[in-house]
């Protein structure tokens, strides 16, 4: 007759190990796919919130854009003159920035052919 | 094995795949510097399925209060049939949350895409608009649709159980091309509020404003009035959406004696100097008699133009001859359209010599029998101005992507010389003394710089007699400043002003004061040695 080995103490423990580990894959992959759901819904929220606040964005934009006006800014003054552009003859600015001087303009300084 | 796989796979996937609308958002427009004139705001519109639609009276008056309407006009809209109805489209964001408060069955919301014109009025007839779907509808808006706006699309984004959509990371939204405007925003409010002044002054019937850089075409302010509230484009009448300084045209009255001028000089048949004897009054020209305003005695050449004598400018004209009186008035761009990137341009008129009549050569040279657009005018001035040149008006100065990139740039249009810069410069003296003491438009002349133009004063014809009218007029005053140096060219128009008549008292005063505050805006420095400024502003 033959006698049967009873397995060890080693292989148990191994067979158990496997066993809980493959149990806690499974919970592990369910924890994980849960999880990558919730940063979906996270990353979701987060999207409408940044379209709403895009959204606000642009309404206040257009306000301050609407306000900032230079026909409003003529007429907030409190008196009916409004803002006044200042006399050229009286006042001279110089004006070290060029870089809003597209206007310059000279025969001078073009080089216009002639026919 | 799976029975029925494909069918139950298909079902699957109705539930959690959803096919969203791609948004696509018209591209803004600014002004040359970046201040915005076209916007979008993102507004919501609601709908109504009917066949969810649950009629509860109370909340039913507060929709029906909150949009304005009568229960019943809203109860109207709603079918027996279908799934869907627009209820309110792109509501104020204030109205729409308080709709949505109200929870009704049935109701529903988009958020839609809605074209916002900060500025209201503002360069309305350059701007344009566009509908209620963001379909293009004039200006700006319709000839650069194809870079403004942006074709959407679908996209396939995935929903849980509950319909919420899971964060997909595609593209919701694209955008079209952003426009950069040559007009300024400041110089266009300045000729708005002076040409609104005016037209109240003279209680005229409209007016136009073009503003340019005659070097190189760029617009930097056009205005019409009657003009719109851009934000109510679609209930303007045609009259108000009219871009008269281009779909309009008029008999240019004496500022067409340009023609006459430029030909004669680059012709060398007249010099400034050569003598006129005006002394009759009057010229007969094919059994038609040509008055002056007021009787002169000889006049130079130069003060024919000075004081626009009429039959002076129709002996200029008669030695010039017809074929080269019509050659330089196509030379200067007249009867031809300009080329601006705005729709209805039209091409204006004048008729070639063989069809000219006996009396042409009388009214021709004086800016009868021609019919032009303020643009056109302002475009053979600038030549004056700029040495020679034919420019290309433009009003859009570059077009930049999304992403910043410069797609176009049309900073160097194309520009012809059609005259010599000796002939520009002598007909520049000539106009500079249109201004001075003795000329027709002094009241054009500014503090500190020399101004070149000509006054225009021309009877309108009347469409029941079609023939000219004795009330209706057109005053205009075409020029550019500093003479010597211009900085802007500038025609101003006014239609049946009432009081006055003459281009001299009616535009040029116009002229005068939206010049000085541009050219203050500008930094332009003032050339008389003797004035010296109060104050000197370091920046």
């Amino acid at each position: 007759m033959m006698r049967r080995k009873r397995p060890g103490f080693l292989s148990l423990t191994l067979k158990s190990f496997l066993v809980i580990l493959l149990i806690a894959c499974v919970f592990g992959i369910v924890k994980l796919r849960s999880d990558f759901l919730k940063l979906e819904y996270s990353i979701g929220e987060l999207e409408n919130k940044k379209t709403n606040a895009l959204r606000e964005r642009k309404l206040l934009l257009a306000e301050r854009t609407s306000i900032l006006s230079f026909a409003k800014i003529t007429t907030a003054q409190p008196s009916q003159e409004g803002f006044i552009i200042p006399d050229r003859v009286k006042v001279i600015s110089i004006d070290k920035n060029k870089k809003y001087m597209p206007y310059r303009a000279s025969l001078e300084k073009r080089n216009l052919d002639e026919p | 094995m799976i029975f029925n796989h494909k069918i139950l796979a298909n079902s699957a996937r109705k539930q959690y795949i959803k096919v969203e609308d791609i948004q696509a958002r018209r591209g803004i427009i600014v002004d040359r510097r970046g201040r915005e004139l076209a916007l979008n705001l993102e507004l919501d519109s609601v709908y109504c399925d009917p066949q969810n639609f649950t009629r509860e009276n109370e909340k039913l008056g507060t929709l029906a209060s909150l949009m304005g309407q009568k229960p019943e006009a809203i109860l109207a809209k709603i079918p027996e049939q279908g799934r869907f109805v627009w209820l309110g489209r792109k509501m104020e964001p204030e109205k729409a949350e308080k709709i949505k408060s109200l929870k009704i069955n049935g109701l529903g919301f988009l958020t839609e895409a809605k074209r916002y014109y900060p500025k209201s009025n503002l360069a309305s007839h350059i701007i344009g608009f566009v509908g209620v779907d963001n379909q293009s509808l004039e200006g700006i808006e319709l000839k650069y649709d194809k870079y403004l706006k942006a074709n959407g699309g679908k996209v396939i984004v995935e929903r849980d159980a509950g319909g919420r959509i899971l964060s997909s990371g595609v593209i919701t939204e694209i955008k079209g091309n952003n426009i950069v405007l040559t007009i300024d925003e400041v110089l266009q409010q300045i000729i708005e509020k002076e040409l609104d002044k005016a037209m109240s002054k003279w209680k005229a019937a409209a007016g136009s404003v073009i503003m340019m850089d005659p070097f190189t075409g760029e617009i930097l302010a056009l205005a019409n009035l009657p003009d719109y509230d851009l934000n109510k484009g679609s209930s303007a009448n045609a009259s108000e959406r009219r871009n008269r300084a281009i779909t309009d045209c008029y008999e240019p009255g004496s500022t067409f004696k340009i023609v006459i001028g430029i030909g004669a000089l680059e012709e060398k048949i007249l010099k400034p100097n050569s003598l006129f004897d005006v002394s009759r009054g009057g010229i007969e020209v094919g059994g038609k008699t040509i008055r002056d305003v007021h009787k002169y005695g000889v006049l130079t050449f130069k003060e024919v133009i000075q004081k626009s004598s009429n039959v002076g400018s129709i002996m200029v004209g008669m030695k010039l001859g017809k074929e080269r009186l019509y050659k330089y008035a196509k030379l200067l761009g007249i009867g031809e359209k300009t080329g601006i990137d705005l729709p209805g341009e039209v091409s204006g008129w004048i008729r070639p010599p063989e069809k000219w009549s006996a009396t042409s050569i009388g009214a021709i040279p004086i800016g009868q029998e021609v019919a032009v657009t303020p643009l056109q005018i302002l475009r053979a001035y600038s030549a004056v101005a700029n040495g020679g040149y034919l420019v290309t008006p433009h009003v859009v100065k570059e077009i930049i992507s999304p992403d910043g990139r410069t797609i176009a740039s049309f900073n160097d249009r194309d520009k012809i010389r059609i005259i010599s810069s000796r002939t520009a410069e002598t007909f520049r003296e000539i106009l500079k003394s249109v201004t001075e003491e003795g000329g027709t438009g002094t009241l054009a002349s500014i503090d500190g710089n020399d101004v070149a133009g000509k006054t225009g004063t021309a009877q309108m014809i009347n469409p029941a007699t079609k023939r000219y009218s004795k009330e209706k007029y057109v005053s205009s005053f075409v020029g550019f400043v500093p003479a010597d140096n211009p900085r802007i060219a500038m025609i101003v128009v006014i239609y049946e002003p009432r009081g006055q008549i003459y281009g001299g008292a009616v535009a040029a005063p116009v002229f005068r004061d939206i010049a000085n505050q541009a050219l203050s805006y500008l930094k332009v420095p003032i050339e008389e040695k003797q004035n010296k400024p109060d104050i000197v502003v370091m920046r």
